[in-house]
């Protein structure tokens, strides 16, 4: 053993009491870091210190010979702990620990020293930079004897899924599934799945109409017999970790059953009225209602909120097919994983927001696509106030990329400040639709940008520019300003400073005005505190990383798809649902998850069970045996972050591989006289 | 100072050469990523700067960064995600109430608020933490040795302290 006296743990994983072994093998990186730090030299030094065994250059450790090398090293000298100083951790880290599995030593007997990004390409001082690898090395030498094996978790994973929320991203992560065999359950808060797309009368790029695309996407999904849809269900509440959670719903009854013929009949006899959230707001809708002909269920629903109960649509149906007595049901459902597709809702302008709600005439894109609709509120026909429309407005970014100080804050003192992405596209969209049906109408675009990102959604851009949509450009901090035509030309006038004529002041008359309105995610508040989800700046849904796990949380077992990520179009959104789809298949399909074991774990002999750990767990992974008092770490929940090792005042908990005894060797090394003259 | 060694000690350190000793403590997420991205954009900083990784910069016990002071560091740095970013969602809002709260009382045991930095540096700040360290080892350079151990003996206080500031384990 060391000299030093460490009270490292000792052994290959087989069996402990042997002396240390240590290989390091130092990397030249083909000159990345050998042109700076003499790699030579530091092998030479650092086999001369205790337990060292083995230390060696190569050109390129990560190299399929390196590799090989390292086995046969690791073999024929009997080495138990490997050390491998090269490029950043997060690059190679894992070639190396298979490297060690491959030799058969416990893959977590290692030590990755950074001495690429954070050496060779940071100082300059060749001398300097020598002496900084050596001293990392030196570092990861005191460390490594204080490292014990370790065994990755794994956890059997129940076969079936829970996807929340059957928009188009929660089918399309259903049907995926479903297609590999999986039992899918998806829940729906509103009595009628299909989502927003219904809403939408035409979609881009293709300018398909958005229900028979919906429709063909929904009878893929009901008919599927590995699916089960549960309409009007809310989440309760989720208990379980990934492999087995179990969640509990409410239905809401639908208060409509099959038997109900007279569809017609029952709507019209309803006396009560409420706003039509589909139209969204342009109608009213009765208590009981179809938010459209085609939608599905293929029949109505009776809002609990606004019905009275009178029992008129019971008597127009003559007494058949609606149950107004029916009570809510819960049931607990049993999933692998789950899939958050909980989608978005527009931004809804505040109060006086370029006019919004002041004037009539200050509509949302949303209703004028509504309008726009053949079988929407207004047959297709453009329609507010009466008159004629001869001039339309569009303003973007209402509730998008706003800025401080500027743009009214929201009730959280916020602004939106990011970009919404789909409105630019969708907006030039509605013009070009306007501009085909009734070429007289004037259309004024105010943008600040315009973002016509997606392929195909240029062309937007090109044929309403061709089609005589006049476009005005606007600074973020200087907005239009919407305002009464004193004059009476038309009732609005919106004041631009326009960059695209040097800052000019443009008048322009508005009959319409239309917001483009941004996305804000649809209130999911108590499914994100249920399955602790990573919220982004802009209160979307976080991804663990954008490129390489897009479509996973931190809480593993749990996805995202679609838009409650972020503002997305359908294309996107189909993207992201299949991916998460295929994502949550493998881990069903492998049968079991494999996590990192860098865990807490609890020292029961130390622990006082004073809940201090309780408390300060982002995820709720422990908690307390009553019976003997002490702290519990559930090692399928744990996600490793160390907060509670850092919190204990008994020091009780250590994180296995981050042990205060591994780090205080690494400080101690770092800091002591030898390395001190290294610098 | 009482202790012979230590003040002979601090006076070749304090010559023209000094070359301060600082440790990082980095979140392996977001800061440690960040220093990564400053290798990776080829950003000279000074090779003053030892980084520890660490998961989370929740994982930073008071206790590490004492023990580095004890040991010999000049200077720490505690690197932790940007709130709202953290990788373990709420990791940093420990981090953020746990560091300034040690600050004050190391502070208070003679700690100038140059040695010991909370910043957060994302994972693209590449820039950004070639400045921090840039600036802090020139900050620390200018204060001179610390020689925590030997100043608090001086004060009679650091009983219990490892009086062995370069000691082994």
């Amino acid at each position: 053993m060391q000299g030093n006296g460490s009270a490292g743990v000792v052994g290959n994983g087989n069996g402990a009491g042997e002396d240390l072994r240590i290989g390091v093998f130092i990397c030249h990186c083909g000159g990345n870091i050998s042109d700076v730090v003499d790699v030579k030299r530091v092998a030479e030094r650092i086999r001369k210190l205790p337990g060292v065994v083995f230390s060696d250059t190569h050109n390129f450790m990560c190299s399929d010979p390196a590799q090989a090398m390292i086995e046969e090293k690791i073999k024929e000298l009997n080495l138990n702990r490997v050390i491998v100083a090269a490029c950043s951790p997060t690059l190679h880290a894992l070639t190396f620990r298979r490297t060690l599995e491959r030799a058969g030593l416990n893959q977590y007997l290692f030590e990755h020293v950074n001495i690429r990004e954070q050496v060779s390409w940071v100082v300059e001082d060749p001398e300097a930079a020598t002496r900084k690898a050596e001293r990392l090395i030196r570092a990861a030498v005191k460390r490594i004897g204080h490292l014990a094996p370790l065994d990755k978790r794994r956890i059997p994973v129940h076969r079936s899924a829970l996807v929340i929320g059957a928009g188009v991203a929660g089918l399309v992560a259903a049907r995926d599934l479903a297609k590999c065999g999986m039992k899918v359950d998806v829940v729906e808060r509103s009595p009628f799945i299909g989502g927003r797309m219904a809403q939408l009368g035409k979609v881009f790029p293709t300018g398909e109409d958005a229900r028979p695309l919906l429709s063909k996407l929904i009878q893929e999904v009901v008919h599927d017999p590995n699916v089960t849809i549960f309409t009007s269900t809310e989440v309760l509440s989720s208990v379980g970790i990934v492999g087995d959670f179990r969640t509990k719903v409410r239905t809401t009854p639908r208060g409509v059953d099959a038997r109900l013929t007279y569809v017609g009949n029952a709507i019209a006899a309803c006396p009560e009225e409420t706003i039509s959230e589909f139209n969204y707001g342009l109608t009213k809708r009765k208590a009981i209602y179809m938010p459209h002909p085609n939608c599905y269920p293929q029949m109505p629903a009776i809002d609990w909120g606004t019905c009275t109960k009178c029992g008129k649509c019971l008597t127009a149906v003559g007494g058949k097919g609606i149950d107004l007595k029916d009570e809510p049901r819960e049931v607990e459902l049993h999933s692998g994983v789950i899939i958050l597709a909980t989608g978005y809702d527009p931004y809804e302008p505040l109060y006086g927001e370029y006019g919004y709600d002041v004037f009539p005439e200050v509509i949302t894109l949303q209703q004028l696509w509504r309008m726009l609709d053949w079988e929407g509120p207004t047959g297709g026909q453009i329609q507010r106030g009466g008159k004629p429309i001869k001039n339309i407005a569009i303003i973007h970014c209402a509730g998008a990329r706003q800025y401080q100080g500027i743009s009214m804050p929201q009730p959280d003192g916020k602004v939106k400040d990011y970009c919404a992405r789909t409105c630019c596209t969708a907006a030039l969209h509605a013009s070009l639709e306007v501009k085909e049906r009734w070429p007289e109408i004037n259309i004024y675009d105010l943008h600040q940008d315009i973002r016509t990102y997606g392929r195909g959604h240029e062309d937007y851009y090109k044929h309403a520019s061709e089609a005589g949509v006049t476009f005005l450009r606007f600074d973020g901090h200087d907005l239009p300003k919407v305002e009464k035509d004193l004059r009476g030309e038309a009732p609005l006038v919106v004041k631009v400073i326009d960059q695209l004529t040097n800052g000019r002041e443009i008048e322009v008359p508005a009959d319409l005005l239309v917001l483009a309105t941004g996305v804000v995610p649809h209130d999911i508040s108590e499914l994100i505190d249920m399955y602790k989800c990573a919220i982004g700046y802009d209160s979307f849904l976080l991804e663990v990383h954008p490129k390489l796990r897009p479509v996973e949380l931190a809480v593993t077992g749990v996805f995202i798809a679609g838009s409650c990520q972020g503002p997305m179009d359908i294309t996107e959104c189909t993207a992201a649902a299949a991916a998460a789809a295929s994502k949550a298949a493998a881990m069903i399909a492998h049968g079991q998850v494999e996590m990192e074991p860098f865990i807490a774990q609890v020292n029961e002999e130390l622990c006082t069970g004073c809940r201090t750990c309780l408390v300060v767990c982002p995820y709720d992974a422990i908690s307390r045996d009553e019976s003997r008092g002490i702290a519990v770490v559930s090692t399928a929940v744990c996600t490793g972050c160390g907060t509670c090792a850092a919190t204990c005042p008994s020091n009780a908990i250590v994180q296995l591989g981050f042990q205060d005894d591994q780090v205080l060797a690494e400080l101690n090394a770092l800091l002591d006289r030898e390395a001190a003259l290294v610098l | 100072m009482a202790d012979q060694v230590m003040t002979a000690d601090v006076s070749t350190r304090a010559s023209a050469t000094f070359e301060p000793r600082i440790i990082g403590f980095l979140c392996y997420w977001c800061s440690y990523t960040g220093a990564d991205m400053a290798g990776t954009a080829r950003m000279k900083y000074p090779p003053n700067i030892d980084i520890v990784r660490l998961m989370c910069s929740g994982r930073i016990d008071p206790e590490l960064v004492a023990t580095a002071f004890a040991k010999g560091a000049d200077g720490v740095l505690v690197c932790g995600c940007h709130i709202g970013d953290c990788h373990y969602m709420v990791g940093n809002h420990k981090t953020m109430v746990r560091i300034p709260l040690l600050q004050r009382v190391l502070r208070e045991m003679g700690i100038e608020p140059q040695r010991f930095r909370l910043e957060w540096v994302s994972a693209a700040e590449g820039a950004r933490f070639q400045k921090i360290v840039r600036e802090m080892t020139e900050q620390v350079r200018q204060l001179g040795p610390l020689n925590w151990p030997g100043l608090m003996r001086s004060r009679g206080v650091g009983h219990g302290m490892d009086l062995k500031p370069w000691g082994e384990v």
